[in-house]
C-alpha cells in the first residue's frame, strides 16, 4: 500500500512519531508545521487522507479543515483529526467542521496506524 | 252720680299731690363724683364724663330713671364732698372699716383690683426691699396709702411717702424725677404708666373689692339697686358691665378674674407652653432623627450601590479568570500533553520493535519508562478533570453507544494488568443492555477507574464486574478480594485529595481524585456510586446510572 498522506501537526516531535509509524506501515508521509502550508500542501500534492492536530498555530485544525472542503478535490478525502482531548465541545466542534474521525493522542503505537486504515 | 264726677279731679289732684314723692323719688337726682382714675372714671377729652363706674352708673341710672349730675373734683375733693352730702356717690373706693364709718357701701362690688408699684425704666426695682429709702408718690388717703404704710413697716423698710391727691399728677412727678416710684391701682397703671415713661415693677399688693362709695344718709333703696343691677350685670356677659370693661380695658378682663383661676390659667399656660415646647422639641428632634435616617439611608444607598458596582467588578473579574483558567486548563492539557504523547509514542514504537530489536534489560527499562508515562498522564487527566469540575465546566457529551462493547473495552485495558498479578478478572453482563444514551467516555473513565482500583489494590483472587438492568437504570458493579477498607473510611474516598493512610501508600500511588471524579460524573448523569467493604476480606463498588441522560442536559 503505497498512500500519500499529509499530516499537519506542529510539534516536531509529534510530527515524526506519526511520520515515522505511518512510514513503517508503507505509507508516504508529508508534513506540514502549520494550517496555511498543510492546505498550500494538500492542494498541490493531493494526498489521499489528511490527519491534522486541532490546537494548530495561527490557524486552528477545524478552520484548516472547512477550508480544505471547500475545495472540490478535498471534498471525498478523509480529514482526521489527532489530538489531545481537551475541552469541552471539542468533539462536536470536530465533527462539524467537516472531519471524518477523531483519535485521541496520546497514540497508541500499536494501534494507531490500524485505526488510520479504518477511513480508507 | 254728678257728685262723684265732680269729685274726681278732686281725688286726682290729692292723688297727685299724694304722688309728688314718688315721681320725685323715680326721678332721682345723684351727684356723682369724678375724678382723674382712667379708665375706672375720669372726664373725657370731650370733656364728658367717662370709664367703667361712669358706664355702670349711668346703665342703672337710665334704667331707673335717674337723673345723674356729674361733680368734677380730685379724689380727695370727692371724698370730703361725699362726707358732708354735696355728692351722694363716689366712684371707685376701696372699702375699709374707716371709711364704712363715713359712707356707705353697697354689697357687691364692682370691681376687684390690686395696687402696683410703677418707677421709671431701668430703675432697679424690682422687689418691695428695694424701695427702701425710695419716695413714693401715693394717692393721698387712699387704700393703698394704708396698705402700702403697713406693707412697707412690715419689712422693715420706711420709704418717704409723697401723698398726692390724684394719679395724673403722681405719674407726672415720678416721670420728672421728683419721686422714684408710684402707687395706683392696676387698671390705671397699665393704661397710663407707659405714657409717662414708666414701667410696673414686680411689687403687687393690697388686692381689694372696689364699690361706689356712697353719702352715708343715703337711701338703703338705692344702694339696694345698685347691688341688684351689679348682679344681673355680672351674671350676663352680654351686658354692659362686660361691654364697658371690654371698651376700657380692652383685653384686661381677665384681671377681674379670680386669684385661683389666674393661677389656673398660669398653670395651664404653663403645661400647654411647656406641651408646646415639648412638641416644638420633639418635632426637632423627630426632625433631626428624620435627616439622620436620610443621611444614613442616602450613605446605604451610596454603599449598596458601590458594593453592587464591586460586586459586580468583582463578578466580572471571577468570569475573567474562569475564561482564564479555561484557556489555562486548555492550553496546560495541551503543553503537558503533547511532549507525553511523543514520550509514550516513541516508547511504543521501541518496544514494538519498530525501530530495531531491543534485548531484554533494554525492554523493561523502556517498558518502565512508558508505565511512568503513562501514569503520569493519568494523573495530568485527574488534575484537568478535578479543576473543570470545581470550575463548573464538566459537562457531559451525551452520544448514543453499546455500553457492553464500552464495558469490555475498558476490561481489556485493565486484563493484562490483572494477568500479571494473577488475579481472576470475571466479567458477568447481561444480555439485554442495549444502547446507552449518555457520555461513553465518562461513563468508561469511571468503569476503568474502578476496575483498575480493585487490580490496585487486590493481591489475590479475583476482581469481579457485573452489569444489569434494575429498576430501569444500568446497575454496574465492581467487587474485589483485595484489602478492603475500615468503615471510618468510607465516607472519605468519595472526597478529593483523600487518600487513605493505609501506611501502605507509597504502594499504591495515585493523586486521591480518581474516586471523587467518578461520584461527580455520576451525580451529572443523575447516577449514584457506592461502596461496600470489609477491612481484609475486599471491596464492593456499585454505581447505577439512567439509559438516557440527555434530560439532564
Amino acid at each position: 500500500m503505497s498512500e500519500t498522506l499529509l499530516v499537519i501537526e506542529d510539534n516536531e516531535q509529534n510530527l515524526y512519531l506519526m511520520q515515522y509509524l505511518l512510514e513503517k506501515s508503507g505509507f508516504t508521509v508529508m508534513g506540514a508545521r502549520n494550517g496555511r502550508d498543510g492546505i498550500q500542501m494538500a492542494l498541490t500534492q493531493k494526498p489521499g487522507a489528511v490527519l491534522l492536530d486541532i490546537q494548530l498555530p495561527e490557524m486552528d485544525g477545524c478552520a484548516v479543515a472547512v477550508e480544505l472542503r471547500l475545495h472540490e478535490e478535498m471534498k471525498g478525502i478523509p480529514i482526521i483529526a489527532v489530538t489531545s482531548y481537551a475541552m469541552v465541545g471539542d468533539r462536536q466542534r470536530i465533527l462539524a467542521s467537516g472531519i471524518n474521525g477523531y483519535i485521541e493522542k496520546p497514540i497508541d503505537p500499536e494501534t494507531f496506524v490500524e485505526e488510520i486504515r479504518r477511513y480508507f | 252720680m254728678l257728685q262723684r264726677f265732680s269729685l274726681l279731679p278732686v281725688v286726682l289732684l290729692i292723688f297727685s299731690a299724694l304722688g309728688v314723692p314718688s315721681v320725685a323719688s323715680e326721678n332721682r337726682v345723684l351727684r356723682v363724683g369724678i375724678y382723674e382714675n382712667a379708665p375706672k372714671v375720669f372726664v373725657s377729652e370731650s370733656g364728658r364724663p367717662a370709664g367703667i363706674f361712669v358706664d355702670i352708673i349711668e346703665h342703672i341710672a337710665k334704667g331707673e330713671d335717674w337723673r345723674l349730675r356729674y361733680v368734677p373734683g380730685t379724689w380727695t375733693e370727692g371724698l370730703d364732698r361725699l362726707a358732708k352730702g354735696d355728692i351722694d356717690l363716689m366712684p371707685d373706693v376701696a372699702y375699709t372699716a374707716d371709711r364704712a364709718a363715713i359712707y356707705s357701701f353697697h354689697k357687691e362690688s364692682v370691681l376687684s383690683s390690686w395696687f402696683q408699684v410703677y418707677a421709671r425704666k431701668g430703675s432697679g426695682i424690682r422687689s418691695i426691699l428695694d424701695l427702701s429709702g425710695k419716695r413714693i408718690a401715693v394717692l393721698d388717703r387712699s387704700v393703698q396709702q394704708e396698705a402700702f404704710v403697713r406693707l412697707t413697716a412690715g419689712f422693715g423698710i420706711a420709704p418717704t411717702l409723697i401723698s398726692l391727691p390724684d394719679y395724673k399728677t403722681i405719674f407726672e412727678i415720678v416721670a420728672a424725677g421728683q419721686a422714684d416710684a408710684a402707687i395706683t391701682n392696676r387698671f390705671h397703671g397699665v393704661a397710663h404708666a407707659p405714657k409717662h415713661g414708666l414701667e410696673d415693677t414686680a411689687v403687687v399688693f393690697h388686692p381689694s373689692p372696689l364699690f361706689f362709695a356712697a353719702y352715708k344718709s343715703i337711701p338703703e333703696q338705692v344702694l339696694d339697686t345698685l347691688d341688684t343691677y351689679l348682679i344681673d350685670m355680672k351674671s350676663d356677659p352680654g351686658s354692659v358691665y362686660y361691654g364697658s370693661l371690654k371698651r376700657w380695658i380692652s383685653g384686661e378682663v381677665h384681671l377681674k378674674l379670680p386669684v385661683w383661676v389666674e393661677t389656673l390659667g398660669l398653670i395651664l399656660a404653663v403645661v400647654l407652653i411647656m406641651s408646646i415646647a415639648g412638641s416644638v422639641l420633639l418635632k426637632r428632634q423627630v426632625n433631626a432623627r428624620t435627616r439622620q435616617l436620610r443621611q444614613i439611608n442616602r450613605e446605604m444607598e451610596q454603599r449598596i450601590t458601590q458594593r453592587t458596582a464591586e460586586l459586580a467588578e468583582a463578578v466580572e473579574k471571577a468570569r475573567a479568570a474562569d475564561r482564564s483558567k479555561s484557556v489555562f486548563l486548555a492550553t496546560m492539557s495541551h503543553e503537558l500533553r503533547t511532549p507525553l504523547n511523543s514520550i509514550i509514542g516513541f516508547t511504543g514504537i521501541m518496544l514494538q520493535g519498530l525501530a530495531g530489536p531491543l534485548n531484554p534489560e533494554q525492554h523493561k527499562q523502556m517498558s518502565m519508562v512508558q508505565g511512568s508515562a503513562r501514569h503520569l498522564m493519568a494523573l495530568i487527566n485527574d488534575v484537568l478533570d478535578i479543576s473543570k469540575i470545581e470550575a463548573g465546566q464538566l459537562t457531559l457529551a451525551i452520544t448514543p453507544f453499546d455500553l457492553k462493547a464500552s464495558i469490555e473495552k475498558v476490561v481489556k485495558m485493565v486484563s493484562r494488568a490483572a494477568e500479571e498479578k494473577g488475579l481472576d478478572l470475571k466479567l458477568d453482563i447481561a444480555k439485554d443492555l442495549g444502547t446507552a444514551n449518555t457520555d461513553q467516555r465518562r461513563v468508561e473513565q469511571v468503569i476503568l477507574n474502578l476496575i483498575n482500583n480493585a487490580v490496585k489494590f487486590t493481591e489475590k483472587g479475583r476482581v469481579a464486574v457485573s452489569c444489569r438492568m434494575e429498576d430501569g437504570q444500568y446497575r454496574l458493579a465492581v467487587s474485589d478480594t483485595g484489602i478492603g477498607m475500615k468503615p471510618e473510611h468510607l465516607q472519605e474516598i468519595f472526597k478529593p485529595f483523600r487518600q487513605i493512610d493505609t501506611g501502605l501508600t507509597r504502594k499504591y500511588e495515585g493523586t486521591g481524585l480518581g474516586l471523587s471524579i467518578c461520584k461527580k460524573i455520576m451525580e451529572m448523569m443523575g447516577g449514584t456510586i457506592e461502596v461496600e467493604s470489609r477491612w481484609g476480606l475486599g471491596s464492593t463498588f456499585t454505581i447505577r446510572f439512567p439509559v438516557h441522560s440527555g434530560a439532564l442536559q
